[in-house]
């Protein structure tokens, strides 16, 4: 099948194929996966080459569990989602202590802010992963799934194996600990201007 | 978004999360080029399992009696008695076609023939 037409299949399709042998499904795989892993992996560590090293394994493990994928009974990206947190808990729990302190953010610097909103992005997007970092596993991953993922509380539950009752008590609760973390950065980092 | 804009003002959280989303990290060629090599590599490995399941049955046969037997002792004294077999096999007849040997096995039991003509 050429490439564009191979493109547009669904995940577990194309899992199929690469079972298969196929090197075009392999690549569209690799593509389209990576990035969504290596961010989410990012996400819950912080550190960006031990996401890429989860992300990699991830990507082993689903490459490995190929021929016995039973398409139907679960969703690949669920699948990768729950391997995902799985890795960067034993990472994290390996290597505590290694979270980036919210002080040590870098502050936007002086005399460049008006002629930089993408920089401020930026510095939000620092804020917030220096502040997840600082949150407890179950809500930093809660609150990233549902929040910056854009998943369901349905699917969270799936991912974490948990109820959805769960799921919600547990972004309820990043979610205040993440105002309480960013409290004192949200005028400087232009949230005022927001409101 | 996976919230309502609402909510997201109400805690004060929507930008940071608009932020995170706008700034994903993406990730380098080599770790792209790290990924496909696991894939590529990971193929390999499938179709060669496969075939070997495919090829396996025949082999587990062969396997299976060489196993019950008894491994290479049983099976050199087997080898020795089949072509032991057939050597006598072939060379017996040509031994007894002549000569007294022929006479002998002949005159054995001639009541036997008698007896066994007897009974039509």
């Amino acid at each position: 099948m050429p490439f564009d037409a191979t493109e547009d299949l669904p995940d577990d399709a194309l899992l199929a194929r690469f079972a298969d042998g196929d090197a075009v499904a392999a690549r569209i795989l690799t593509l389209r996966l990576t990035p969504r892993v290596m961010a989410h992996a990012y996400r819950l560590l912080g550190n960006r080459t031990e996401a890429e090293d989860v992300a990699q394994e991830a990507l082993l493990r689903l490459w490995r569990q190929a021929p016995v994928w039973r398409a139907g009974e679960a969703k690949v990206s669920t699948w990768l989602y729950r391997v995902v947190a799985n890795l960067c808990i034993d990472r994290r729990r390996r290597a505590r202590g290694g979270s980036v302190p919210i002080d040590a953010i870098p502050e936007p610097e002086d005399g460049q802010a008006s002629a930089a909103e993408q920089m401020q992005d930026r510095a939000r997007a620092d804020a917030l992963q220096s502040a997840l970092d600082q949150l407890p596993e179950r809500q930093r991953q809660a609150v990233v799934l549902r929040h910056i993922e854009g998943l369901a509380n349905p699917e969270i539950a799936d991912i974490m194996d948990v109820t959805v009752e769960a799921v919600e008590s547990l972004t309820s609760r990043g979610k205040r600990a993440l105002s309480a973390l960013l409290a004192g950065r949200q005028e400087e980092l232009g949230y005022a201007d927001e409101r | 978004m996976p919230m309502s804009d609402k909510d997201q003002d109400l805690d004060g959280l929507g930008a940071f999360f608009d932020a995170a989303r706008a700034h994903s990290p993406a990730p380098s060629p080599d770790l792209l080029a790290r990924v496909l090599s696991d894939a590529e590599a990971e193929q390999v490995w499938i179709t060669r399992r496969a075939q070997a399941a495919t090829e396996a049955p025949r082999a587990g046969l062969l396997e299976q009696l060489y196993r019950l037997l008894g491994g290479w002792p049983a099976m050199a004294g087997l080898t020795t008695a089949i072509v032991a077999g057939v050597w006598i096999g072939t060379a017996l007849p040509e031994g007894v076609s002549s000569g007294a040997e022929a006479a002998y096995l002949v005159d054995i039991t001639p009541e036997a023939v008698f007896e066994l003509a007897g009974d039509f």
